[in-house]
Parts: structure tokens; C-alpha cells; sequence
């Protein structure tokens, strides 16, 4: 009888969820972190000697290098899994649907994420 | 999905053509938006010859010779004729706009006009829009007080604290903002659109409503607000030159500050 709803009822739904905010601020901060971090980023690659292992390797040994990173990474994926999820909530308009893309998604940006990190701290701290 | 693609029984047809009368040299054409419910068919385009040496200059003088002259089924809302009531909200020429305000000279070329996009239709011209006047009313548009109003005056406003409401107080809730907007085609089930949210802003910033943090309280919702991706289609389309967007923006900043 879900038809039988006055528009009101309807327009209400199920009422506010109380959130969203602190997504809508941690993706402008993350957003502007990686400003700086990415051409930071390119620079610190198209500035190597060479294009080749040794060199990138030789590069992320460095502290300062291995933590800037791991701070674009967790930048990085953060904010990507955060713009997935308004891209569908936007977009796939089925509840389950939209939630287990979601959590897929969140899962593999997490994987690849871990795994970036635990590269860089293998390379940065065993040399 | 969000739909990209109309559904089968929206796909339009070419409808009936109607000459422009015996002698009539200067001819406008207009491609209108036709649906009957009744009659179980897709909607068509019908193509109208309008004399315009015998014919107001706004579109809304066109589509109602069409409907006196021509055809008297054509429907379509219409009230004030002069920017004021919102009633002739439609979309004309590409764009979602008041028929009674947007000039035929303006037009270049045919002059289409089509219903308010991504609303159910009931005919023609006219779109249901049941759930944007109740998302209206689901923001409360009326000053809540605990403060019981002096017993023999107004409640006063200073001068600066009224100039807040302007640019906000002029809605005139004829849906042109909210039925431009991307986010509100794929999610007008949950998020409030453009003008719900403008009217809801207009209280938050009334000086004399106490319910500021109740407000927000109710908007705070990845759907209800955080649907907006200030994509600014609203504060284009806006016919009385309001600025949605901005509202908007103004309310996620009163989010923010209240964090902390």
C-alpha cells in the first residue's frame, strides 16, 4: 500500500541521516593535499636521472620521499573511494545494487592501497 | 541506472502540422510537446505556423493564440502572465524558463516547447510536480519561534538582517531550478533540489526564526543536501535571476562551521 503515502510522507522518507558533512570536508581536504603531492609527484619523476628500476628505487630509499609517498597514496586512495561513492550514489539508483558497489570498491581501494604502502615501506626500509 | 535513454513509451513521435493562416507573412514556427494520457500513445511533436504580425511577443502569447485560434487542446498552466506566479514554467528553446517572460524575438530560429524535463507528465505542457511541492513543505517554510512575538507589535527586523532574505524571499517555486538539475533527474526521490533547498535557506537566515540548528539538523543527509554538486544549471535557469547555488553553498558552509 506504499502508493497509498501522502507526498509528504513520501518527500520525508525516512528522514535525515545525520551525515555527509564530514564526507563533503575530508574529500576537499584530501582534494587539496593532493594539489601539492601530485606535482610534487610528477616532478620528482620527470626530475630522475634515469627511467629505470635502479633509479626509482634509489629515489623511494629516501625518507622523505618514501613517506610523501605514502602520504599521496593514502591521499590518493582516500579520496578516490570517496568520489566513487557520490558517483554511485548519483548514479545506480538500486539500494542494494548502490551499496555493494560501494563496498566492493571500498574493499579493492583498500587492498591496493595497503599494498601500495607495504611497496614503499619494503623498498624504503630494507633498501 | 540513472536513465539516459527515454523509456518506449516516451520516445516522441512527429505529430500534426498546422499552416500559418491565408496572407500571413511573418511566420514564426513553433514544435510543441504534445501527450494525451488518454489515448494510450507516445508523445508527439506538433508544429505550429504562427502569424506573428497578429501575436503578442512572449512565448506564452504564442502558445495561448495556438490554443484560441488552432488547437484548444493544447494545456498548459498559466496564470499572472507576468513573471509572478510561476504557473507557465516550461522548456523553451533548450532552456527551463517562464513562458510568459522569455521573449520570441530572443529565439533564434523554431521555437520548441517542451514540458519541465524529467517530471511525469499529465498532458501536454502540464508536468506533475506533487513531489516538488512536497519536498517544499517537507523544509517548513514558515517562521518557527519559541519566542512567543510581542503583544503589540510585529516581531522587528533591523535593515541589515532583512537585506539577508533578499535574493531568497523572491522564489516563486516554478520548479525551472530543480527540474534543470542533473542530481535531482537521477535522484529526486531523496534529494530536495534547488528550491527546496533556496526556501529552506531563506529561514535558516530569517533573524527572527529560532530553529537555525533544527534546520540544519534536517538537512544534513548525503541526499537530501549533498546531492548538490554545484553543477549550477539552477542559477541559469532561474527566470527571477535568483542564485540557488549560492544558497546552497551558504547552507554546506553553516554544516562546516558547526563542526567546530
Amino acid at each position: 500500500m506504499s502508493n497509498l503515502r501522502t507526498p509528504l510522507s513520501k518527500a520525508k522518507g525516512l528522514g535525515s541521516a545525520k551525515t555527509g558533512t564530514d564526507h563533503f570536508i575530508v574529500q576537499r581536504i584530501t582534494a587539496l593535499a593532493l594539489m601539492p603531492l601530485v606535482v610534487w609527484l610528477c616532478m620528482s619523476l620527470a626530475f630522475l636521472p634515469d627511467a629505470n628500476y635502479i633509479s626509482v628505487h634509489l629515489w623511494l630509499n629516501s625518507p622523505f620521499n618514501a613517506v610523501l609517498m605514502i602520504v599521496t597514496l593514502i591521499a590518493g586512495f582516500y579520496h578516490g573511494a570517496l568520489g566513487m561513492q557520490v558517483i554511485f550514489e548519483d548514479y545506480i539508483s538500486s539500494h542494494s545494487a548502490r551499496i555493494i558497489a560501494i563496498i566492493i570498491t571500498n574493499l579493492l581501494l583498500f587492498f591496493f592501497a595497503v599494498l601500495g604502502v607495504f611497496s614503499v615501506l619494503k623498498i624504503a626500509i630494507s633498501g | 541506472m540513472a536513465e539516459f535513454k527515454l523509456p518506449a513509451n516516451s520516445v516522441l513521435k512527429i505529430g500534426k502540422t498546422y499552416p500559418a493562416p491565408e496572407g500571413a507573412r511573418n511566420i514564426k514556427i513553433f514544435k510543441v510537446y504534445r501527450y494525451d494520457p488518454s489515448n494510450g500513445e507516445n508523445p508527439s511533436i506538433d508544429t505550429f505556423h504562427v502569424d506573428m504580425d497578429n501575436c503578442g511577443p512572449m512565448v506564452l502569447d504564442a502558445l495561448l493564440k495556438i490554443k484560441s485560434d488552432t488547437d484548444a487542446s493544447v494545456s498548459l498552466r498559466r496564470s499572472c502572465r507576468e513573471g509572478i506566479c510561476g504557473s507557465c514554467s516550461m522548456n523553451i528553446d533548450g532552456q527551463n524558463t517562464l513562458a510568459c517572460t522569455k521573449a520570441i524575438d530572443d529565439i533564434k530560429g523554431d521555437v520548441t516547447v517542451y514540458p519541465l524535463p524529467h517530471q511525469p507528465v499529465v498532458k501536454d505542457l502540464v508536468s506533475d510536480l506533487t513531489n516538488f511541492y512536497a519536498q517544499y513543505a517537507s523544509v517548513e517554510p514558515w517562521l518557527k519561534s519559541d519566542t512567543p512575538a510581542p503583544p503589540d507589535q510585529e516581531r522587528l527586523q533591523s535593515v541589515d538582517d532583512r537585506k539577508q532574505l533578499d535574493g531568497l524571499y523572491e522564489c516563486i517555486m516554478c520548479a525551472c531550478c530543480s527540474t534543470s538539475c542533473p542530481s535531482y533527474w537521477w535522484n529526486s526521490d531523496r534529494f530536495l533540489g534547488p528550491a527546496a533547498l533556496l526556501n529552506a535557506y531563506r529561514w535558516i537566515s530569517d533573524s527572527r526564526d529560532d530553529a537555525t540548528g533544527e534546520r540544519l539538523d534536517e538537512l544534513e543527509d548525503p541526499f537530501k543536501l549533498y546531492r548538490c554538486h554545484t553543477i549550477m544549471n539552477c542559477t541559469n535557469a532561474c527566470p527571477k535571476d535568483l542564485n540557488p547555488a549560492k544558497a546552497i553553498a551558504s547552507i554546506k558552509k553553516l554544516m562546516v562551521e558547526r563542526k567546530g
